[in-house]
């Protein structure tokens, strides 16, 4: 699923410096809202959340997964990547950003298998190491495909 | 004895945070039928003191459990790191006197 969910179209990869975190949800988020997955309105409720309840999205070193709940604006069970080559902080310094995830889910449960799947790949350190150092969209995906089934 | 991990929406972190502790407890080779451990996970709007024994949650939505006793939440500084989250669940597992590895 996960292998379905991160492709060619979903994953992204930017050397731009000078992304607010904001701006970073917004383009690791537009894929999906070009193909549908999610509205304006679901994005905007990510960044809203995040006002309101702090960096609680940053999941793990550098790591941060971008939601907010299905009646904000979720067509369907959508997942994106955004790596940024530089360091963004998210809300402050305490909390480095290099990948960001987007997540949206259509109810509480239908998800969970996509969650599972990400999970595999991220409590994995050599695969995190990977995907830290990777330079190109072609190489998240296929560090991801070839960690995934 | 009920674990409960919990996020802002009840929707990814916390089904990551149940995940892990749920691995660990396998790993840890604790009888957790023979102990009566469930472990669930919610979103912080739902929880109360009377949902668990335990509450793991990330540690920047601590004030948000601001009705729940100190001494039965369990701040998590990331979802993603086993080893972190091991400590936290022998550390419970010990204070509630479980067999474990």
């Amino acid at each position: 699923m996960l292998n379905d969910l991160l492709n060619q179209e979903t994953v992204q990869l930017t050397d731009a410096t000078d992304l607010s975190w904001e701006a970073a949800i917004r383009l690791a988020a537009q894929p999906l809202v070009a193909n549908g997955s999610v509205t304006e309105q679901y994005v905007n409720s990510m960044i809203d959340v995040v006002n309101n309840q702090g960096p609680y999205i940053n999941i793990g070193d550098h790591i941060a997964l971008a939601h907010t709940r299905p009646e904000n604006g979720s067509n369907r069970i959508s997942l994106a990547l955004l790596k940024t080559n530089h360091d963004i902080a998210l809300v402050n310094q305490d909390h480095p950003i290099t990948l960001w995830f987007v997540l949206s889910a259509v109810d509480s449960d239908s998800h969970l298998e996509v969650i599972k799947q990400l999970m595999t790949l991220l409590t994995n350190e050599a695969t995190v190491k990977q995907l830290m150092a990777a330079s190109s969209a072609e190489d998240l995906l296929t560090i991801i495909h070839s960690r995934n089934e | 004895m009920k674990i409960l991990a919990v996020c802002q929406s009840g929707l990814g972190s916390s089904f990551m945070v149940q995940m892990n502790v749920q691995q660990i407890l396998k790993d840890e080779n604790v009888d957790v039928d023979a102990n009566d451990i469930t472990v669930d996970h919610s979103d912080v709007g739902s929880a109360t003191a009377d949902s668990a024994d335990y509450f793991f949650v990330e540690s920047t939505l601590a004030d948000a459990l601001g009705s729940i006793p100190k001494d039965r939440i369990v701040l998590l500084k990331s979802l993603i790191d086993k080893k972190e989250t091991a400590e936290h669940v022998n550390y419970v597992l010990d204070n509630e006197n479980i067999a474990h590895d």
